[in-house]
């Protein structure tokens, strides 16, 4: 259904008419979808297909259980969204004779690919969808090709991603020695074993995944590709497709049964780590898509951390901390869909009024797009963990998971209080970035005349910004509609106990939070109506009265502060002249960039790596030690990898 | 059990005025004037509540809103906070998470009024205010996560239940009162990190941040920033407090003449020394925190039977 609507998309030539072929095919396959997914969501049975193929595919097994039905869920209608949201946002362009054909087209085809990585058994299909939503992706992002920033961070993303499918082809080569089949099965049936195989497949398909899903340091790409991107392809991959790669981290989790603690540890240090350095990039960004991307980074972190409670809970068979950890893990990933295609299509709807997203640059927008304000300051409280929305809740579940005690030695318990201090340290930050972010973009007066004058988007664009919004605050005020969803899920691991209880030990906080939505909305509206009578002046300025916007705060300047604590972390380039003596005559400046050190460290390697090798090498005759430690060194790693592939 | 709960209320409305006036007082005191009376705040914020406001044309709807919010989540937080040492108007579990976040909410929407005006001292206020709340929010949550290690609950009220019986658990408990007490000190403005009285825009981080506001508005922040004093100081008391979580009357008094002790300390402090320069605050931060990783690790040594 979804590849004929690609088709036909592909072969109407009026945009309007592809934009209705790919939409009507998307609702569709929606419905058709919920028809399917919604009676396993409520405990089912799994829906299951078999098709014989020929060589190499062999039987190639589709099976739609509790986990792919969670994904498939919300993937799907997102994509749809997604879709809507490009007929405003690309008309413009349209208006100009581009043809958006394939643009729709394309989105339907990350859509089917939804459908084959969420369900197949099969790693041969399994990778035939990773590709397609890789090229998919890929060929959205570079929408705007004639520019050719956008075309490096499109070639950017094409070579990151497929690092990252050469690391999991390895896996898969090594489980297919191993099994001598393509089939999830059989993988399960080796993995559920000890062996000296399974840490090395469990690292290797760790890093696949995490290249796919942006995990800290492998998220390069990101920032840029989703800069570059058109909004809705920022949202939907930032949002949806890289949610692939911890559906597949999950997906393995489960073939491979009862994990060791070391990959507990692993998982949750990761997380950590990249929640930690994702929130610390976003402090920093002048432009809100790249911003937004780092986010990223933060959220799968914070999920991940879940994720690693729960592979602890799983080792120690604790089955009160494994349920807390996954739900709490696969709680974040569903908000962090609303919320972050939210923000990604408040972005996209400030750059359609005014065509950059820089925050410098702008100010005052509040009162030009109403809608898009409020809608990006629900999004931006969400995603900064605040109650009463659906962000603290899944952060709420995590860190009853880290803080519980229940951990067998003490040695534990205090690094998962540790943990939980990092993630209330990424939900501080998280805060300062986001009140950055508003406050600088819609508030206050606008700080550049040069900046397009537009108005409100669309409303195609506002649709499915609405409907974000609304899914942030039902899942904040009634997150039993979450949890519904994920239970299903959490039922197919094997230590869960026959009825799962999450929200009995949420009600609490449940009622807490509506009481303050309600009280907050009550004094809201009283305040507001009462406003709206007062008096009027102009913000007081010190006795000062020639004020212009020019002397308002920026976002570096607010950063500071901040970024100087964390100078060790947040590198930046300043180019200053700084005026001189008491009557300056000179022309002064100062401009500060913050760039990835991540990426500035990889480049450095990438031009001068030749040269490095060179000193090294001249360095080894001269110098007996050095070359004692680097011969050492090459035999350890041919060690390792010798006995990697020797072993059973 | 409902006795409790009118006292809790009563307590509620009452003490933060007494509180902000017993420091006053003190600072008076020891600079050697009379001082105002002990209910002046209150005096205050009624006056201040017959005023009408004024606003910037610069503000949108949320600059009003904002300062009912911070009222809002102020009064809701201290419903979990045991002001008399013993159960609260309000507990469950990990109500010090609602607790951290829902006073990051209060936080946001001051900041984000702050920006609204378009003023650069406001900015100034908000960006300070923001960097310190990233290095206080851990140190709340190192003492409660050591707390709750320690004594093995997950409630608040519990966890502040002071322990004492062996050297690891004196080492967490003293290190504990030490954070709590910065944290009262930065997130309730006062000296050594923000002057609360001073002129000079400049050095200001709250004050900088409600230039603006004026009237009712000026009132709820006032009565906020009271009642988060009164929860912030009922923390250290209730670890203090040798009757803490029993629901008896002079658990209560005890508490209440805890705060108010609290209370002339922080008024001495502000009084003896002068606020720190905005470059060395976030060292004195790390004090908190570092005394907050010193809890954190004397539970192992507990736990594991050390003496």
């Amino acid at each position: 259904m979804l590849l004929v609507g690609a088709l036909l998309a592909l072969a109407l030539r009026s945009n309007r008419a592809s934009a209705a072929a790919a939409i009507t095919s998307q609702a569709v396959a929606t419905v058709l979808m919920l028809g399917t997914v919604v009676p396993i969501l409520g405990g089912g049975t799994p829906f299951e297909v078999t098709w014989e193929w020929p060589r190499p595919v062999e039987s190639m097994a589709f099976r739609v259980d509790a986990l792919g039905a969670f994904f498939l869920v919300w993937s799907l209608p997102m994509t749809l969204l997604g879709t809507l949201y490009a007929v405003g946002y690309l008309q413009p362009y349209f208006a100009r004779g581009r043809h958006g054909g394939p643009h729709f087209a394309l989105l339907n085809m990350v859509s089917a690919s939804f459908v084959l990585i969420y369900s197949v058994q099969n790693a041969l299909a399994f990778l035939l969808g990773w590709e397609i939503a890789a090229v998919a992706a890929w060929l959205l992002v570079i929408w705007d090709y004639r520019n050719q920033k956008i075309r490096f961070a499109g070639f950017n993303y094409l070579v990151s991603t497929h690092v990252g499918l050469f690391v999991l082809v390895a896996a898969f080569m090594l489980l297919h020695s191993k099994t001598d089949s393509m089939d999830f099965r059989a993988f399960g049936n080796f993995l559920e074993k000890p062996s000296r195989a399974r840490g090395t497949i469990f690292i290797l398909l760790g890093v696949a995944f995490a290249l796919k899903s942006a995990f800290f340091p492998f998220h390069t790409w990101l920032p840029r590709a989703h800069a570059a991107a058109p909004a809705e392809v920022s949202a939907l991959m930032s949002g949806v497709i890289h949610k692939a790669g911890l559906f597949a981290f999950l997906r393995f989790t489960l073939l491979m049964g009862r994990p060791d603690e070391w990959m507990g540890w692993t998982v949750l240090a990761f997380g950590a780590l990249s929640a930690f350095f994702g929130v610390l990039y976003t402090s920093t960004q002048r432009d809100l898509k790249r911003l937004l991307g780092y986010s990223s980074t933060e959220n799968v972190g914070i999920a991940a951390m879940g994720f690693g409670v729960g592979y602890l809970g799983w080792t120690w068979g604790i089955p009160a901390l494994a349920v807390g950890g996954f739900a709490g893990g696969l709680l974040h990933l569903l908000n962090h869909a609303f919320f972050k295609c939210l923000l990604f299509y408040a972005a996209g709807s400030v750059y359609h009024a005014t065509h950059t997203v820089d925050i410098e640059r702008l100010g005052g927008l509040a009162k030009r797009l109403p809608y898009t304000a409020n809608l990006f300051l629900l999004g931006g409280l969400a995603i900064a963990g605040l109650p009463p929305l659906n962000g603290f809740i899944s952060e709420f579940v995590i860190y009853s998971g880290l803080l519980s005690g229940r951990a067998p030695t003490s040695q534990s318990n205090v690094a998962l209080v540790a943990a939980a201090v990092a993630l209330a340290f990424v939900g501080a930050v998280s805060a300062l970035s986001m009140t950055r972010a508003f406050g600088h973009t819609f508030l206050g007066t606008a700080r550049d005349a040069s900046v397009h004058d537009g108005d409100e988007a669309p409303t195609s664009m506002l649709i499915p910004m609405l409907l974000h919004g609304l899914g942030v605050v039902i899942l904040g005020l009634a997150p039993e509609l979450g949890i519904a969803l994920i239970s299903a899920a959490l039922k197919l691991f094997p230590f869960a106990p026959a009825t799962i209880d999450i929200l009995t030990p949420l009600t609490p906080i449940v009622w807490a939070s509506r009481l303050l939505a309600g009280v907050l909305l009550v004094a809201g509206i009283l305040a507001w109506q009462r406003g709206k009578r007062a008096r009027q002046s102009v913000t007081w300025g010190c006795g000062y009265t020639a004020a212009t916007p020019r002397v308002q705060y920026t976002g570096s300047s607010f950063t500071e502060p901040f970024a100087r604590i964390f100078e060790a972390f947040l590198p930046s380039v300043r180019r200053e002249r700084l005026p001189e003596g008491v009557f300056p005559q000179a022309e002064s400046h100062l401009s500060t960039h913050h760039v990835d050190p991540v990426e500035r460290r990889i480049f450095e390697v990438l031009g001068q790596g030749e040269d490095l090798v060179v000193q090294a090498s001249e360095r080894i005759p001269e110098q007996p030690h050095f070359a004692f430690a680097a011969g050492l060194i090459v035999l350890i790693v041919i060690g390792v990898l010798v006995s990697g592939g020797v072993s059973p | 059990m409902m006795l409790a709960r009118l006292l809790n209320i009563v307590a509620l409305l009452v003490m933060p005025f007494v509180l902000i006036g017993v420091i006053n007082r003190v600072k008076s005191l020891w600079s050697g004037r009379k001082g105002p009376p002990i209910l002046q705040s209150a005096y205050d914020v009624a006056r201040l509540l017959r005023k009408s406001p004024v606003y910037s044309t610069t503000t949108t709807p949320l600059f009003r809103i904002a300062p009912y919010v911070f009222l809002v989540t102020a009064v809701g937080t201290s419903a979990v906070v045991p002001l008399l040492g013993s159960a609260p108007l309000f507990a469950f579990p990990f109500d010090f998470v609602w607790l951290a976040y829902a006073w990051g909410l209060g936080r946001v929407a001051i900041m984000l009024a702050a920006l609204d005006t378009g003023s650069p001292f406001e900015g100034m206020g908000a960006s300070r205010e923001a960097t310190f709340a990233t290095l206080i929010e851990p140190a709340l949550f190192l003492v409660a996560g050591s707390l709750c290690l320690l004594t093995g609950t997950h409630t608040l009220h519990e966890a502040l239940v002071p322990h004492i019986n062996s050297a690891a658990e004196i080492v967490a408990w003293a290190a504990s009162i030490v954070a709590l007490l910065i944290v009262l000190q930065v997130e309730t403005a006062r000296m050594p990190i923000d002057d609360p009285t001073t002129h000079l825009e400049l050095t200001m981080i709250h004050e900088a941040m409600v230039l603006d506001h004026s009237g009712p508005d000026l009132a709820a922040i006032q009565v906020g920033t009271a009642i988060k004093f009164f929860a912030g100081a009922s923390f250290v008391a209730t670890l203090m407090n040798p009757w803490a979580g029993s629901n008896t009357l002079r658990c209560a008094v005890m508490n209440l003449a805890l705060c108010i002790l609290i209370a002339v300390a922080i008024g001495s402090i502000e009084s003896l020394i002068a606020r720190f320069k905005l470059r060395s605050v976030p060292q004195y931060i790390v004090v908190a925190l570092s005394s907050g990783v010193v809890a954190l690790l004397a539970t192992t040594w507990r736990i594991d039977g050390g003496p």
